[in-house]
């Protein structure tokens, strides 16, 4: 098989971008959708067609230069290897579910050229990052996914609080990009390399000191991207897109980037246990702050985009834990149930009439029990049933961070537990108040397109049995996708099977526990019944009032003060008052010419007995009198 | 030379400024006028005693030219006298002061 091939699963989706892009407003409606679905769906086929490459070291094919300059050398390369196969897999076949129903769901919008070439060069600059060989054209992916969210996420920029979002997002995601490119930088400054097998080779050569800062500053750069602390107050509002946007947002691409970025670099990372250590604590907390924020949303879309940054630390703690086919494992069933859950949500939202608001909804189920099952499944994947596809994987995250044994791992280990409970009961607190129950506000019928409803159950099934994929050999599976990954895998907790039997029935009984108390709560509406604990969790532990207090309105003070205090008032004060007194000058000597003879007549006297004077002055200075 | 410089050129410098208290003084254009010729022969006889006192023909030249600028000028500034006496009825200088700034 020809290698070059590869591009094509990368080219597809931004010549359908560019279709779109260019040519989208004079294509027929129709059309416009099935370039974008058609575009993504090719290149998932070409991944699964081009599979084989990828066995064992993978391949790595180059089409040309980027950059070549002095040492700096920089390719348009792919490396198809395990890691990257597994996650184009997921993040291409994923994007086309969603694609699909994105056009089911936008049927009704005018502006679809524009929604689908983004989307369509959303999953081209997602799949840079997976499959870039060299880190710069990984850091060019990296930045296209920000570029693209800005544009999808304020696809409706006619509402002010939407362009807010997708600039929040924007500028937010940034800021981790600044940390990841220093890291980039110094890596490069301190290898001479930029192809990422290379760097991961070369990696021991460091000191201890530069791998943990660059390791941190590569988390840190992770965090923007993956909406982890303190990089997350960007995801919540992120919701302001269209639904198929955050549900490839928060599903397929962008957030999965950060854990990615970790996985692909994990050789390098791992080198430091401060940083791993780092790195497992900042998803375990974020996993608690999510989950604690999900409890209290009443927008259904908010509560999923808190889980999915609650899901994603999961994956941080897998990394940190140092199992990296844990964390793409989880990263894969995430994937399917969280799609879903989104997909689902845009039904019911729809359902509802544009109603957002969960505690207005109610009694969906028995309107369409199709959605509901569908939901159903998704969420009990969310909440960890067992035997489920989320069940196992979020196991295998929290069994390997037992297995690292005492210290910061056991408080991890103990926040991942908690976490794991309140997932089971926000989930299920969201499908009591969603689906049980009689409808709380009046409601039309409402018809769904059959794209909306029908692409979703691939996922389902997909979510609920994802755990094949990487059975424990506890429950008598071959870890799969473990022995797949090969060298890139990461290590193996080790933990006997009776100790691995017990977290497990430790972790059921939390997902029964948290839907024990979600079904005593909520089984009915028990009104709104607000309160001062409540209003803080809604607003995200106030997450943004802190931002706005420590880091905005010192801005704010600094950039008026700048403005107001200095450029104001002492530089345009000092031109001012020059350019006044200028004026006042002109004004005085305009007086002069009045326009009448004897004035200006007088003007030549007086100048002429000035120049005689001066005459004279030099003649009494010369010595002696003139000579005549 | 008969009459020494000193007496020439006081007799210059007191007829220029006779003829420069003339214009300065006289608000009428045609005594302006006649005040500003008074002020070039001042210099004329200025230029000429010069010239009697180093033998130098260069100073007569001079004055040959002054005369012709002299008709030159008067009889543009008379011609411009006669526009505006018919054309506004009245010689006298501050009538005309549309150029104020």
């Amino acid at each position: 098989m020809n290698p070059n091939l590869l591009f094509l699963i990368l080219l597809l989706p931004l010549c359908g971008a560019l279709i779109n892009g260019l040519f989208g407003l004079r294509l027929p409606r129709a059309l416009r959708g099935a370039v974008a679905v058609g575009a993504v769906a090719a290149s998932f086929a070409s991944v699964c067609l081009l599979w084989p490459l990828a066995a064992g070291e993978g391949t790595r094919t180059i089409l040309g230069t980027w950059l070549a300059s002095g040492n700096l050398r920089a390719d348009f390369g792919l490396l198809f290897d395990p890691l990257s196969a597994a996650m184009a897999l997921m993040v291409t076949g994923v994007s086309t579910l969603i694609h699909l129903y994105a056009v089911g769901y936008m049927h009704k919008e005018a502006d679809t050229a524009r929604f689908f070439a983004l989307l369509n060069l959303f999953v081209f600059a997602m799949l840079c990052i997976v499959l870039a060989d060299n880190l710069l054209l990984l850091f060019l992916g990296w930045e296209g996914v920000g570029f693209c969210s800005y544009g999808l996420i304020g696809f409706w920029y006619a509402k002010v609080e939407n362009a807010a979002a997708g600039r929040k997002a924007f500028l937010v995601t940034r800021v981790g990009d600044v940390f990841f490119a220093i890291a980039l930088l110094w890596l490069f400054a301190a290898l001479g390399q930029l192809g990422i097998p290379e760097i991961n080779a070369l990696a021991p050569q460091l000191s201890p000191t530069a791998v943990t800062a660059i390791a941190l500053l590569l988390l840190a750069g992770a965090c923007g991207k993956s909406a982890q602390l303190p990089l997350m107050t960007w995801l919540p509002d992120a919701m302001a897109g269209p639904t198929p946007v955050s549900a490839l947002i928060h599903a397929a691409t962008m957030v999965t980037a950060g854990v990615y970025l970790l996985c692909r670099l994990f050789p390098l990372v791992s080198l430091s246990p401060t940083a791993m250590t780092a790195i497992a604590l900042v998803g375990a907390v974020t996993a608690l702050y999510a989950a604690s924020c999900a409890l209290a949303q009443r927008e259904i879309k908010r509560v999923l985009a808190y889980s999915t940054m609650s899901q994603i630390g999961y994956m941080f703690i897998g990394v940190g834990a140092g199992t990296v086919s844990g964390a793409m494992f989880h990263l894969t069933t995430h994937a399917f149930f969280k799609a879903l859950l989104f997909m689902g949500a845009g039904c019911v939202i729809h359902l509802c009439h544009e109603e957002n608001d969960i505690y207005r909804m109610g009694g969906v189920a028995r309107r369409s029990p199709l959605v509901f099952a569908l939901f159903l499944a998704g969420a009990l994947c969310l909440a960890g049933l067992p035997f489920s596809g989320g069940f196992f994987s979020k196991d295998g995250i929290l069994l390997a961070a037992y297995a690292q044994g005492d210290g910061w791992f056991r408080l991890i280990w103990l926040l991942g537990l908690a976490s794991a409970l309140l997932t089971s009961l926000y989930s299920f607190r969201l499908l009591l108040l969603v689906f049980a129950g009689e409808p709380r506000e009046k409601v039309h019928k409402h018809h769904l397109p059959g794209l909306m409803r029908w692409t979703l159950p691939p996922l389902a099934l997909l979510g609920l049995f994802g755990g094949l994929f990487n059975l424990p050999p506890a429950y008598g599976g071959g870890e799969r996708l473990h022995h797949w990954l090969g060298s890139l895998a990461g290590s193996l907790p080790v933990v006997d099977h009776a100790r691995e039997f017990q977290l497990a029935a430790l972790a059921g009984g939390l997902f029964l526990l948290g839907a024990v108390i979600a079904w005593w709560r909520y089984r009915r509406f028990p009104g709104e019944q607000p309160s001062a604990l409540k209003n803080f969790l809604l607003h995200g532990w106030q997450a943004d009032a802190v931002v706005e207090w420590s880091l905005l309105k010192p801005f704010r003070a600094i950039g008026r003060f700048f403005w107001e205090g200095l450029d104001r008032t002492l530089i345009e004060g000092v031109l001012h008052t020059l350019a006044g007194g200028a004026m006042r000058e002109g004004e005085t000597l305009r007086r002069w010419t009045n326009g009448r003879l004897s004035t200006y007549l007088s003007g030549f006297a007086w100048g002429l007995l000035a120049l005689l004077l001066w005459f004279l002055l030099v003649l009494a200075k010369s010595a002696g009198p003139p000579h005549t | 030379m008969i009459v020494p410089l000193t007496h020439v050129l006081a007799f210059s410098g007191a007829l220029f400024f006779l003829g420069l208290a003339c214009v300065l003084a006289r608000r009428n254009l045609i005594m302006i006028l006649i005040g500003v010729e008074i002020m070039i022969n001042g210099a004329g006889l200025a230029l000429a005693g010069g010239s009697a006192f180093w033998q130098n023909i260069d100073g007569q030249i001079l004055v040959i030219l002054l005369m012709a600028l002299t008709s030159a000028e008067v009889s543009i500034s008379l011609a411009m006298v006669v526009y505006l006496q018919r054309r506004r009825g009245t010689l006298e200088a501050n009538a005309y002061n549309e150029m104020h700034g």
